[in-house]
C-alpha cells in the first residue's frame, strides 16, 4: 500500500496545533512511514497539491482563510478540522461579541499606546470577515479533532483511524468522567450551594490538589466540556477552561454551564456575570446558538 | 409513522373563528385528518377508535380544546383512554389548544387566528417526531390506606375502609383531634376504630412520601410505612398543610388549604393519582363530611381492588454515552430521584421518585439528561416553527408557559374573554425549572423580539423548587443576553397563579408595546 498523501494548512490561530504535531516526537517517524506530507506551512509550499487528506487548523476570520479553506476542499478527498479553533472557532471567536469596526478601532487606533493609528486598508492584505467562523461554517468537514491543542496521543490515534478509513472516534462524555479528583458533595441532593466561600483563580496555592474544583468553589468548566484531553489542566491543579468544547448532546457549552452552575455555586454565577462569555464561551462562541453580537438596526 | 390529526370544532366555538377546512387541507400528507363537531361525544369517541385501528395510527394530534379540558371532564378522560387502548401510547398524543389559546382570545382576528393555528399544529406534529413511547410499570396495590388527619372526615373514611378489609394507618400530630360539635355522633365510630386490630396510629410528622398509587412509601422519622392510597383530611390546619405540601403536592385553594382538582364534579380526587382529599369547607353539616369521606373511601377501594395499577413513567432519562457522572443532576433534584449508579459511576433515574419535572434536564451540563414528555430537540424545533409566524408589525414574543400555572392561566384568560394579539406565541413546558438558557437563546436567534416565562408564583410550584431554580438561572440568562447586545429587558418572567390569566396577558400586551417602542434597538 502506498503512502497517504497529506497537506496541512493553517488558518487563523496560534499555530500551536501544528507544533503539537511535532510533539509526536519519535511517533512522527513511525507515522511518516504511512503518510507523505506534501505540503505544510513548515515546508512552505505555496500551491496546494491534490491529496487524500487535508488537515486544517485555525478558524476562518478573513478572506484569505476562507480562500485557503475552499482550495483545500477542492484538492483534498477528506478534510480534518484539526484543533479547537477549526472545530469551534476557538478563543479569537470572542471577537464576535463586538462589531468588526469596534474591533478594528480598538486594535489600530484606540489602544492606549497608539498615536495616530490608522486602520490598515490595502488591497494587498486580506479583508477581515464580520464574524469569526469555525471551519464547518465555511466548507464541508469530514473529521473533527478538538483540543487546544490536541494531545499527541489524540493526534496519533486520530491519524491512525483516518489512515484505516475510520472516522476518528472522539469521546462523548464530560471531563468529570476522566477527572480523578474526589467528588462528594455533588452527589448529595441539597438546596444549598456547594460552598459560600469562593476562591478566586489567583490563589492557586490554596487549592486542594485532590478535591474537585467546583466543590472548593472554583469554577471548573469540566462538567460542560468533552473529555479526552487527559485532563491536563486539572492534573496541573488548574480548573478546566473548556477547550474541548461541548459534549454531543449539548447544543452549546456556555448555556449548559450556566444552567448547571446556577444550582452549584452562588459565586460560580457571579463570576460568570462579570465575564459571562469569557468563561462559558471561551472556545466555542462561533458555534453557539447566538454566535455574535446582535446587529443593531433601527426599525 | 402513521400520524392522525383530529380536530374539534368545539360546537362551532373554534370553527366560527378559525378556518378549519382550509387548515385541514394543509395536512393531506398525514395518514388521517378528521374534523369533529365535538371530540368528546360518544359518537366521536367511537369514530376515533375506528379510525385509529383502520389507519393503524401510532401518533395523534388532538387539536381543539385545551389539554386540561380533556383531562378534567369524564368524557375527555374516556376519549384519552380509548385512544390509548386503540394502540397509541400516551406520549404519542400531542395537544394543540385551538380554543382557549387561539379562537377565544383572537376572535376579532380570524385570519390571524387561522395562521397562528397553523404554526401551533405544526408544533403538535413536530412533537411526535422527537418523542417515543413512554414505558409503563404495573404496581400490585397494597391493601392499606394512610389517612392523614384524625379528624371527623378521616375517622368516617377509616370506618368504611375497615369494613372493606383494608388496613388503616392514621398519621397526625396528635393521636386524636378535637372533634368539636360532632364528638357525640362520632363516639361509636371512634370506639370501633380504636379497638380494630387493623388500625395503627402514628404521631410522627412524615418526612418523605414517594411512590405511586397502589404503593406509597411514607417515612416517619426512623421508620416507614407502605400504603396503597392516601386520604388527606386535615381540615383547616394550615401549619400541617404547609408541612405536607412539599411531600404530596396537590392543589391548594386561595386560603392555602388542600382542595380537590375540580371542586364541583370530583369532590375528593386530586391531580396526584392515589391521593384523595377531604376538603375543608366552613360550617359544613356532618352529612356532607360523611358523604365526602364515603367518596374518598369508595374511590380508594376501587383503585386498590384492582389486580394491578398501570403507571406511565414520564421521567427523565439519561444518555449513558454522554453522562460523565458530574453529579449536577443529583445535586439538583429535590425529589432525590437522580442517583449515582455505584457501579457505572453515572447518573440514573429512580423511577419511583421521579416526577418528570425536568429540572435536572436543564441543569445537566452535557445534555445527557432529557425529558421523555418534551425532549430538548423538540422544544428547540418548536421554537423554530413558532418563529415562522409573521404578525403584521413583525413583533412577536415567545410565551413559555409552565404546566402548573402559566398554561392554565393563559387558558383562563381565553375563557374569560380577554383578547390579545396573535403575536403572543405560547409553548408549554412542564415546569419553569425546565427552562434552559439554550431555549431562550434559540428564541432570540430565530427572531423573537421578546421572551416571556410564565411560571407559578412563590410557593405554588408543583415541583416545589422549579420556579426558584428558574430565578437562580435568570440573572445568568440576562447576562448572556447582554453579552450579545440584547437588552435583558427583552426577557420577562411573570409569576402567576392559575386564575390570574387577565393580568398575565395584560403584562404580555404591555410587553409588546414596550418592544414596539424600543424597536430594533438593543
Ligand atoms: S468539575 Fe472539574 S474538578 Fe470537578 S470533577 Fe469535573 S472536571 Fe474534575
Ligand atoms: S429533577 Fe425532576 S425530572 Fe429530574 S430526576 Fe428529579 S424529579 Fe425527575
Ligand atoms: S448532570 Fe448530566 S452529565 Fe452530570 S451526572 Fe447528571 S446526567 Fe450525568
Amino acid at each position: 500500500m502506498g503512502k497517504v498523501n497529506v497537506a496541512t494548512g493553517h488558518l487563523q490561530g496560534c499555530f500551536g496545533c501544528h507544533v503539537a504535531i511535532l510533539d509526536l516526537h519519535e511517533d512522527l517517524i513511525g507515522l511518516l512511514e504511512s503518510i507523505e506530507i506534501l505540503r505544510s506551512p513548515i515546508n512552505d509550499v505555496k500551491e496546494i497539491p491534490e491529496v487524500q487528506l487535508g488537515i486544517l487548523d485555525g478558524s476562518v476570520t478573513n478572506t484569505e482563510n476562507r480562500e485557503t479553506a475552499k482550495k483545500f476542499r477542492e484538492k483534498a478527498d477528506k478534510i480534518l478540522a484539526f484543533g479547537t479553533c477549526a472545530c469551534f472557532g476557538g478563543i479569537h471567536g470572542l471577537r464576535n461579541l463586538h462589531p468588526l469596526n469596534d474591533v478594528l478601532k480598538r486594535a489600530y487606533t484606540d489602544t492606549e499606546s497608539t498615536l495616530d493609528g490608522k486602520i490598515p486598508a490595502s488591497k494587498d492584505i486580506p479583508e477581515m470577515l464580520p464574524h469569526v467562523h469555525s471551519l464547518n461554517q465555511t466548507i464541508k468537514v469530514d473529521y473533527y479533532l478538538p483540543g487546544c491543542p490536541p494531545t499527541p496521543t489524540m493526534i496519533k490515534k486520530a491519524l491512525t483511524d483516518i489512515l484505516n478509513n475510520r472516522e476518528p472516534e472522539i469521546p462523548t462524555k464530560n471531563l468529570c468522567h476522566e477527572c480523578v479528583r474526589e467528588h462528594h458533595e455533588m452527589y448529595i441532593p441539597k438546596r444549598e450551594f456547594i460552598t459560600e466561600n469562593v476562591t478566586t483563580l489567583m490563589e492557586l496555592e490554596n487549592i486542594d490538589p485532590k478535591k474537585c474544583f467546583l466543590e472548593q468553589g472554583i469554577l471548573c468548566m469540566g462538567p460542560a466540556t468533552r473529555e479526552g484531553c487527559d485532563s491536563r489542566c486539572v492534573k496541573g491543579n488548574t480548573p478546566c477552561r473548556g477547550c474541548m468544547g461541548p459534549t454531543p448532546d449539548a447544543l452549546e457549552q456556555g448555556a449548559k454551564m450556566i444552567n448547571a452552575l446556577a444550582n452549584i455555586l452562588p459565586a460560580g454565577g457571579l463570576m460568570f456575570m462579570e465575564d459571562v462569555v469569557g468563561v462559558g464561551y471561551r472556545y466555542a462562541l462561533p458555534v453557539s446558538i447566538y454566535p455574535h453580537v446582535k446587529e443593531k438596526k433601527t426599525l | 409513522m402513521n400520524i392522525g390529526l383530529f380536530i374539534s370544532e368545539s360546537e362551532k366555538a373554534i370553527s366560527n373563528i378559525i378556518d378549519l377546512q382550509s387548515l385541514a387541507s394543509d395536512y393531506k400528507n398525514l395518514a388521517s385528518v378528521k374534523i369533529f363537531n365535538n371530540l368528546c361525544s360518544s359518537t366521536s369517541i367511537r369514530a376515533v377508535q375506528e379510525e385509529i385501528k383502520t389507519k393503524k395510527l401510532k401518533g395523534l394530534v388532538l387539536a381543539g380544546e385545551s389539554p386540561l379540558y380533556y383531562k378534567k371532564i369524564r368524557n375527555g378522560d374516556l376519549l384519552l383512554k380509548t385512544i390509548h387502548e386503540a394502540g397509541i401510547n400516551s406520549n404519542m398524543v400531542s395537544f394543540v389548544n385551538l380554543k382557549e389559546q387561539v379562537a377565544m382570545p383572537h376572535r376579532s382576528d380570524p385570519s390571524g387566528a387561522t395562521k397562528k393555528a397553523k404554526v401551533l399544529l405544526d408544533v403538535g406534529i413536530e412533537k411526535l417526531r422527537f418523542t417515543h413511547d413512554v414505558d409503563t410499570i404495573g404496581v400490585t396495590p397494597k391493601k392499606s390506606v394512610a389517612i392523614i388527619g384524625t379528624t371527623i372526615g378521616g375517622l368516617f373514611a377509616a370506618n368504611r375502609l375497615l369494613e372493606r378489609g383494608y388496613k388503616v394507618h392514621f398519621i397526625d400530630n396528635v393521636s386524636l383531634r378535637d372533634l368539636g360539635d360532632y364528638k357525640t355522633q362520632a363516639m361509636p365510630t371512634l370506639a370501633y376504630i380504636k379497638n380494630h386490630p387493623e388500625v395503627t396510629f402514628h404521631t410522627e410528622t412524615p418526612t418523605e412520601i414517594y411512590g405511586y398509587a397502589g404503593n406509597f412509601r411514607i417515612s416517619l422519622g426512623d421508620y416507614s410505612l407502605r400504603a396503597g392510597a392516601l386520604i388527606v383530611a386535615i381540615e383547616n390546619d394550615l401549619t400541617y398543610t404547609e408541612a405536607l405540601y412539599p411531600l404530596i403536592r396537590i392543589e391548594r385553594d386561595d386560603s392555602g388549604f388542600f382542595k380537590p382538582l375540580i371542586s364541583d364534579t370530583s369532590t375528593v380526587e386530586t391531580s396526584n393519582q392515589g391521593i384523595f382529599v377531604i376538603p375543608y369547607v366552613k360550617d359544613t353539616p356532618l352529612s356532607y363530611i360523611i358523604a365526602l369521606s364515603d367518596s374518598a373511601s369508595t374511590l380508594a377501594d376501587s383503585l386498590l381492588s384492582k389486580k394491578e395499577i398501570e403507571h406511565e413513567l414520564f421521567v427523565s432519562e439519561v444518555d449513558e454515552e454522554v453522562c460523565g457522572g458530574c453529579g449536577t443532576c443529583i445535586k439538583t433534584c429535590i425529589f432525590h430521584a437522580a442517583e449515582l449508579d455505584p457501579i457505572k459511576k453515572l447518573s440514573s433515574t429512580n423511577i419511583k421518585r421521579c416526577v418528570g419535572c425536568g429540572n435536572c434536564v436543564s441543569a445537566c451540563p452535557t445534555g445527557a439528561r432529557d425529558q421523555i414528555s418534551a425532549p430538548t430537540k423538540y422544544l428547540i424545533s418548536a421554537i423554530k416553527i413558532l418563529a415562522q409566524y409573521q404578525p403584521s408589525n413583525n413583533i412577536k414574543i415567545l410565551y413559555l408557559a409552565c404546566e402548573g400555572c402559566g398554561y392554565p392561566s393563559l387558558d383562563y384568560a381565553g375563557k374569560m374573554g380577554v383578547e390579545y394579539p396573535t403575536s403572543v406565541l405560547p409553548l408549554s413546558v412542564r415546569c419553569a425549572g425546565r427552562i434552559d438558557t439554550q431555549l431562550i437563546l434559540e428564541a432570540f436567534r430565530e427572531g423573537f423580539q421578546g421572551v416571556v416565562i410564565c411560571k407559578c408564583k412563590d410557593d405554588h410550584c408543583l415541583n416545589i423548587v422549579g420556579n426558584i431554580d428558574l430565578d437562580r438561572r435568570a440573572n445568568l440568562f440576562r447576562a448572556v443576553l447582554k453579552s450579545r447586545g440584547i437588552t435583558p429587558e427583552r426577557l420577562r418572567i411573570f409569576g402567576v397563579s392559575e386564575c390570574e390569566g387577565g393580568s398575565c396577558v395584560g403584562s404580555a400586551v404591555e410587553f409588546l408595546d414596550y418592544l414596539r417602542n424600543i424597536g430594533g434597538k438593543a
